[in-house]
């Protein structure tokens, strides 16, 4: 229905008289900020006579204390009473450019009274988390006591002490910050160590529980990206988190994925030493070569668990839930395949391969029929990310570039990200009164005359917009 | 840049060290010089790598920076009298084992971190054998007996300790140092204990970078390894000498009482050393300000050369005073006795210390008991 009046658009008296407005209040501004110039110009000429004065008066009483050799080295005597000196003062007299290292300092741990406790959060294999305030700036934190076991006979766990000291070495945005260690009260005995690490509100795996409709593709993406990402900060450091799952991967209300848990994690070199424990990982997410007893593992074990990962994120259900190892790697051989030395050469020196039957002629992957509604690009990722020769498994930097993030739908941004009620903060799911869907089959009210409305342009430039799940086909 | 850089003691720390201590300051260095070899001999014993003893060296000097020296040795005594050796031997080694616990736990606990982890049994074993009578630790050569080697240690002999101790048995009647269950016992108590305490003093910050794999990598850099004028022996020789004496000089500076560690970023440390050596072996150094190629100012490298270089003189000197403090023994470690007793002889005492600290400190009789036994003992073997 084209309308025949005067477009909306043309000028009329009302335009003009708006036009004269706005020129007016232009010119009031301009002249205000004239004032303001000339005032301020009056200002710094005072300011300078006065400094000019003290100059004179200073150089006459001998030199002048904040005008001496900058310090050069650095001081090994505190400073008394002298005010602290600006350090840009002191840079920018170096000739010559040299990078200065900062290590920071050490000192005494704090105590955990300087906490008030929340409410706890969960207690896993390794340690309680609680929430907690800090009394002093009322900031939420996350505690996380290391369980201590008074009948190991070698006192703080090395895992511990091996989590505190990768964590403080790391800073990265998708890596949980840790933000002090604290000790219980009593400074005679270590007992209580607790890590402070930043509060997340959620873990992947209770949002996976409760969310009413899955991840959208989009969401997937971000989600995937920032673990790879995180994975890759790691993996540049030579660390190995050896634990990666839904549970241990937290998300904020803004978006924002962080890897926690570093029990299980190690500085490993590159080529990886030859005596690692193949007892890592939890069992779902367990990549075969640990599972057929590799003690030489490098990072492709942590993108095996990213690769569960994203499968469970596209399902909200685990991906491979074995029984046991034994039922695990059946699962894996079930959804993988079955290993050749074609697929995975040299597998059968691995301990507990030589003595595993498999079908005559292996079996062929099955990922891209279990995951329909995957792009062929997201399915050719997951499927390299779960190939059973870890030397097959893409790096990952390799994943970062991967052509499933830079096709549609574009991973979103963190901040359109849904939010969550918090498990971990207490909140409730809120019920809202919103209208129930339509029944299907029900029929179309007939009373309203949608002719008398124009939808022609809120449809206009979609095809520009990220798209996200939305309805796709199903392709078996 | 973890991997290149360390936390530094602030200027606070430094100075409560050098003006608060209970201690006067050349004592506080001996305790310091002292504790520092032991635990580069047990290392050594323990078949270590030099990177885990001297990440040790590290930790302990950051520790008694954070920790006044005698206040946490005071803490750490409250089982002592379950550690029992063989018999005439006894209050001496009490002493000393108690004392030095701090060298075992820091050096158990960053073995523990390493890929060389170390059973607590090892240490006290290492740690009860270089204490003893027996072992070669802090033996003056001159002095006439040679050192016998040390014994097995029964049955539960590792094979770190056989190993390192090449077994000729020796005909001389030395004191066998044996360590009862009961006295591992207390040990591993006090261990475990003192590693709580140490991390906590350290806000459970283990990290320690060293300067000797950048000092190897200058040094390549710097094309020292191809184009070296070398005096007398061949060119491989030169290279092997120059290297040696780099890594010699970091060494060396984990026993500085100027805690160069502590003070410098290992860049830093690594052109000290290399300078040093180089100038040492005469090996002809660029002629440009190389060092501002590792982002080392002059300043900084003329301070630690010099500190550097001053350490081997001044432990020579140390081992001199020590001798004197502990009463002319010939060899051993410094003990919590020497100390006690300087500090008597200077009219020192060390109750200041323990009224600062706030802690009920009774020097009880069992104490008072085993000193007196030492004493004698001391006199014994000197006259």
């Amino acid at each position: 229905m084209a309308s025949k009046s005067k477009s909306r658009w043309a000028d009329d008296e009302a335009d003009a008289a708006l036009e004269a407005q706005r020129k007016k209040e232009k010119e009031e501004k301009k002249r205000l900020k004239a004032e303001k110039a000339r005032k301020l110009e009056a200002e710094r000429k005072a300011r300078e006579a006065a400094v000019a004065a003290a100059a004179s008066t200073s150089q006459q009483a001998g030199d002048d204390p904040d005008r001496g050799p900058p310090t050069k080295r650095r001081r090994i005597s505190p400073e008394r009473d002298e005010p602290p000196q600006t350090s840009g003062a002191t840079t920018t007299t170096d000739s010559s450019n040299l990078l200065r290292f900062e290590g920071g300092k050490f000192g005494r741990s704090r105590s955990v009274e300087n906490y008030d406790k929340l409410n706890d959060i969960e207690e896993g294999a390794y340690g309680w988390v609680s929430r907690a305030k800090e009394t002093a700036t009322g900031k939420v934190v996350a505690l996380k006591r290391l369980k201590m076991d008074p009948k190991d006979r070698s006192g703080v766990p090395v895992t511990g002490l091996r989590e505190i000291q990768i964590l403080k070495d790391c800073d990265h945005r998708n890596v949980v910050k840790l933000l002090e260690v604290v000790v219980g009260d009593d400074t005679n005995k270590v007992e209580n160590i607790f890590l402070v690490l930043e509060f997340l509100e959620h873990d992947l795996k209770s949002i996976l529980e409760d969310m009413p409709s899955p991840f959208l593709a989009s969401e997937v993406k971000t989600l995937l990206h920032q673990l790879t990402s995180g994975l890759a900060y790691l993996h540049d450091h030579f660390i190995l988190h050896r634990d990666l799952k839904t549970s241990n991967l937290l998300l904020n209300n803004r978006g924002r994925l962080k890897i926690a848990d570093f029990g299980m994690a190690r500085y490993v070199s590159d080529p990886p030493p030859a005596n690692l424990t193949p007892l890592v990982v939890t069992l779902w997410y367990r990549a075969p070569e640990l599972l057929l007893g590799e003690t030489r593992y490098g990072p492709a074990i942590d993108m095996w668990s990213a690769g569960c990962v994203f499968g469970e994120m596209l399902t909200r259900e685990p991906l491979l839930q074995g029984r046991n190892e034994v039922d695990q790697l059946t699962k894996i051989f079930e959804l993988c395949g079955t290993p050749s030395d074609e697929t995975w050469p040299n597998f059968r020196r691995l301990p507990n391969a030589r003595r595993l039957k498999l079908p005559p002629r292996p079996t062929p992957s099955s990922v891209r029929a279990k995951f329909p509604l995957l792009t062929t690009a997201g399915a050719s990722l997951l499927g390299s990310l779960l190939s059973l020769d870890p030397s097959r498994r893409p790096t990952a930097h390799e994943v970062l570039e991967h052509e499933y993030f830079q096709q549609d739908p574009r991973p979103k941004a963190e901040a359109m990200f849904p939010t969550f009620p918090s498990k971990a903060g207490q909140e409730r799911r809120r019920r809202r009164e919103t209208p129930e869907a339509p029944a299907r089959g029900a029929q179309v009210s007939s009373g309203m005359d949608f002719g008398a409305v124009d939808f022609g342009g809120i449809f206009a430039r979609r095809e520009r917009e990220e798209r996200g799940g939305g309805f796709s086909l199903r392709m078996v | 840049m973890a991997h290149m850089t360390n936390p530094l003691a602030t200027p606070d720390q430094l100075f409560q060290r050098r003006s608060l201590g209970a201690l006067p300051m050349e004592l506080q260095d001996m305790i310091f010089f002292s504790t520092q070899c032991l635990t580069q001999a047990a290392g050594l014993l323990l078949q270590l790598p030099q990177s885990v003893t001297a990440q040790a060296n590290v930790l302990l000097a950051r520790y008694w920076l954070v920790e006044n020296m005698m206040a946490h040795e005071f803490s750490v005594r409250f089982s002592s009298s379950g550690l029992s050796l063989s018999p005439n031997d006894e209050p001496k080694k009490l002493n000393g084992v108690v004392l030095q616990d701090v060298s075992a736990a820091t050096l158990y606990l960053v073995a523990k971190l390493s890929s060389h982890p170390v059973s607590p049994r090892d240490v006290a074993y290492i740690y009860t054998y270089l204490l003893s009578s027996c072992s070669a630790f802090f033996h003056d050569p001159s002095s006439p007996p040679p050192p016998p080697p040390p014994p097995p240690f029964g049955p539960e002999t590792t094979t770190t300790t056989t190993t390192t101790s090449t077994p000729s048995p020796s005909e001389k009647n030395t004191i066998t140092p044996y360590l009862s269950p009961a006295a591992y016992q207390s040990f591993h108590a006090r261990l475990l204990h003192l590693e709580g305490l140490i991390l906590a003093a350290l806000g459970f910050d283990t990290h320690v970078a060293l300067p000797h794999p950048l000092a190897i990598t200058y040094l390549q850099a710097l094309d020292f390894f191809s184009f070296h004028k070398d005096g007398g022996g061949s060119k491989e020789a030169g290279k092997k000498a120059l290297a040696a004496r780099t890594v010699a000089y970091l060494n060396t500076a984990l026993l500085s009482p100027q805690v160069l560690y502590l003070t410098h970023q290992p860049p830093a440390l690594a052109v000290a050393a290399v300078y040093s050596a180089a100038r040492d072996v005469g090996a002809k150094m660029p002629e440009c300000e190389w060092w501002e190629v590792f982002d080392v100012e002059r300043e900084e490298l003329g301070f630690l050369v010099v500190g550097m270089r001053s350490v081997e003189g001044w432990g020579r000197k140390m081992r001199g005073d020590m001798k004197e403090v502990m009463g002319g023994r010939e060899r051993g470690m410094l003990m919590r006795k020497d100390v006690e007793g300087e500090l008597k002889r200077r009219g020192l005492m060390i109750v200041g210390d323990e009224v600062q600290n706030g802690s009920k400190m009774m020097v009880d009789a069992e104490e008072e008991a085993a000193k007196r036994l030492d004493e004698k003992m001391a006199e014994m073997e000197s006259g």
